[in-house]
């Protein structure tokens, strides 16, 4: 977060992290990005949303200056040298939202570049122009959560006029960065829209990875029921048809998780999926990044994008 | 083939334990599982209704199951205390609703009970920073009391060595010594463990969980009801166990968060560790209690988790745990057992009951419920 002071912006608490663990990257979750690899994890404090079920709530909604006091604060070097030392092949922001503290991020991506650690992040895609541009120049893959499109569902759950800014977003980082995008679904709310979500991606790239998530209703939403699987499940039908890669889960045991070869049809990545950022990889069965049975090339950043 | 039976709200399927490969249910027992499942959604971690889950779950298994020996875990009040900050009435009032919960039970099935709290809680004074060091330092989110330190520097050791709220760093050895540990077995054991004083609890790398307002004390004794008995070390409940259930149903019960200052109920006084060491709330005391031998090499304190969790595919929906306990009283018992209990991905590995049922919560986001049969040939 950020305060202006002298006429600059300054970031209020730079290196603060409200946390540092390791994880898989399918996780985070990421699942065409070195498949089965281990990353460190890292969130600071703040959001510019207000999602009615954030499952961080009290880490991006709260005041950042409240939780000071229990913020780990590692400088950059350190950060890298712990994820070094804990074969941590990258560094992904993953709580809250990053353009909340670029410049610290813009410090640790020098110094995990400096040690050949990638850094990504998972980012609401809600900010300038430039401000995307900086993003892009941090981090080589992202996760962009399109939560909906229409401008009544982003006013009611989100707390933003227009879906506008994210979109434009989407396309400009999936122009020079590796994407992978994340749609909670709201019964009811927004899985109308999940076909013209599906378009709007296969617009751009159709090998772009989509994660359907079952909403986790939590926060101001904490009552409410959990959607239903099969009926998102056959919402998706049609999307299928446009994006190769979709996948559907955040609860235990999805059977949406498997990697399919566009080509041929064959399972070429198996996960398993436990819910709530804890899935993981069973068994990747590519072979160079192809389909060890037809040999089509699949959509992986291990092999695409270096 | 241990089959477990997943409910993720409202939509079931059954897994390979081992594998999570997807398979078909086709026994009773599996059938009578994803009933009791579908009728009784969990409520959540820190809900009212929690450990009443516990109880109405367990009497619905009994009911079609008929087991006679049960174990059960009531866990809300734990999470709540931990979690919560609230008044001493408050706290003595949630600590009476879980007795309260475990006494019902008691009286409805019938079952001769064993209640064992895990140790009291103490207030949190301070965090022990141990992510800045030169080497490296590990503890779990559910551990205060102890961490892991690898390949110290001069600096670390001079720097922890004189910490005020650090009360001993044990060398490897020293650990390995405590509980005759083999070679294979030290493997796994830090190079020093770390010991905080009371109420004191080491911040080391973790995700965003929640700050605790109270974490486990120092608890060299926990209470252990069951008149009659003359037991004085947890090792002892597995005995008598052995010993009563020849004639009649026996329910073991846990009461996470309850230790000697807040036990109602006549109790004994019993060993919770060796030496310097006390069990905290969590997989070691529950295995030593269902064992009744030491378990503190199963997941040592301060070991390499994530090697081993990122790596080894074995059992993906059992957390941490990477092969299912050994040696625990129900794996071995010849009749009927069940368990039941608010602890995610725990139950069904620390208690080796034939049924057992438990929450499936991931950083305490309520995933619904998840049942394991390790045996449906009884
Ligand atoms: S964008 Fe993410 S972190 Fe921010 S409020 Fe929404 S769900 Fe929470």
């Amino acid at each position: 977060m950020y305060t202006v002071s002298d006429g600059e912006i300054r970031e209020r608490f730079p290196h603060r992290w409200s946390a540092c663990s390791t994880s898989v990257i399918e996780s985070m979750p990421f699942y065409h990005v070195h498949p089965g690899s281990r990353c460190l994890t890292i969130g600071t404090a703040g959001c510019n949303f207000r999602c009615s079920y954030c499952s961080n709530a009290h880490i991006a909604k709260e005041d950042p200056e409240l939780q000071q006091a229990k913020m780990f604060n590692i400088p950059p070097d350190e950060l890298v040298a712990m994820a070094k030392r804990m074969n941590c092949r990258s560094i992904v922001f993953n709580v809250n939202e990053p353009a909340v503290s670029i410049p610290s991020l813009i410090e640790l991506s020098r110094e995990a570049e400096k040690a050949g650690i990638m850094t990504g992040c998972l980012t609401n895609g809600y900010m300038t122009e430039e401000s995307a541009d900086i993003l892009a120049s941090i981090f080589s893959f992202f996760n962009i959560s399109l939560k909906g499109l229409s401008d009544s569902f982003n006013k009611n759950f989100i707390g933003i006029s227009s879906s506008k800014p994210v979109l434009r977003n989407i396309k400009r980082l999936a122009k020079d960065r590796y994407i992978e995008i994340t749609t909670p679904v709201i019964q009811g709310e927004n899985d109308n829209e999940l076909n013209n979500m599906a378009e709007f991606i296969a617009g751009i790239n159709p090998s772009i990875p989509w994660h359907v998530f079952r909403l986790l209703p939590e926060d101001e939403m904490k009552d409410e029921d959990y959607p239903d699987i099969n009926f998102i499940d056959n919402a998706l039908t049609e999307a299928r048809k446009k994006l190769p890669y979709i996948y559907f889960h955040n609860f235990v045991g999805s059977d949406w998780v498997n990697t399919i070869c566009p080509a041929c049809g064959d399972v070429v990545i198996e996960r398993f999926s436990l819910g709530c950022g804890g899935d993981k990889l069973k068994t990747d069965h590519t072979i160079e990044g192809c389909c060890k049975s037809c040999g089509s090339e699949i959509h992986l950043l291990s092999r695409n994008l270096k | 083939m241990s089959t477990a039976i997943i409910d993720a709200r409202g939509w079931q399927s059954s897994f390979d334990l081992k594998t999570g490969e997807k398979v078909d249910p086709e026994s009773d027992a599996q059938r009578i599982v994803k009933e009791v499942l579908q009728k009784h959604p969990y409520p959540g971690d820190m809900d009212k209704g929690s450990n009443r889950w516990v109880s109405d779950t367990a009497f619905e298994l009994i009911d079609k199951y008929m087991p006679r020996f049960v174990f059960l875990s009531y866990a809300a009040q734990y999470f709540s205390l931990r979690y919560t900050p609230m008044t001493d009435e408050a706290r003595s009032s949630i600590i009476a609703g879980a007795f309260r919960e475990a006494e019902r039970f008691a009286e409805v099935s019938g079952y001769t009970t064993i209640i064992v709290g895990t140790g009291d809680m103490t207030p949190l004074i301070d965090n022990i920073d141990i992510t800045r060091l030169d080497g490296l330092a590990l503890c779990t989110n559910w551990s205060a009391r102890y961490a892991g330190l690898y390949e110290p520097s001069d600096k670390d050791m001079t720097l922890l060595s004189s910490h005020p709220f650090i009360e001993k760093i044990v060398p490897r050895e020293e650990v390995v010594r405590l509980f005759n540990g083999s070679p294979d077995q030290a493997l796994r054991v830090p190079e020093f463990l770390m010991v905080a004083r009371r109420g004191y609890a080491f911040k080391a790398l973790s995700p965003t969980m929640k700050t605790p307002v109270m974490i486990p004390s120092d608890n060299f004794t926990v209470p252990v009801s069951l008149p009659g008995s003359e037991i004085s070390d947890i090792t002892c409940i597995r005995g008598e166990i052995e010993k009563l259930i020849s004639d009649r149903n026996i329910a073991l019960i846990i009461l996470e968060g309850a230790g000697i200052n807040d036990f109602p109920l006549p109790y004994r006084s019993c060993s919770n560790g060796k030496e310097w060491f006390s069990y905290e709330t969590g997989d070691a005391q529950y295995l030593t209690i269902s064992t009744g031998e030491h378990r503190f090499f199963d997941y040592p304190k301060g070991y390499k988790y994530y090697d081993e969790t990122d790596v080894n595919n074995d059992f993906p929906f059992s957390g941490y745990f990477k092969s299912i306990p050994e040696n625990t009283f129900a794996s071995s018992f010849p009749e009927r057992s069940i368990a039941v209990g608010n602890k995610s991905m725990f139950m069904h590995m620390v208690t080796g009951a034939d049924i057992s049922i438990e929450c499936f919560s991931r950083n305490m986001f309520n995933q619904g419920t998840m049942a394991v049969i390790h045996r449906d040939n009884k």
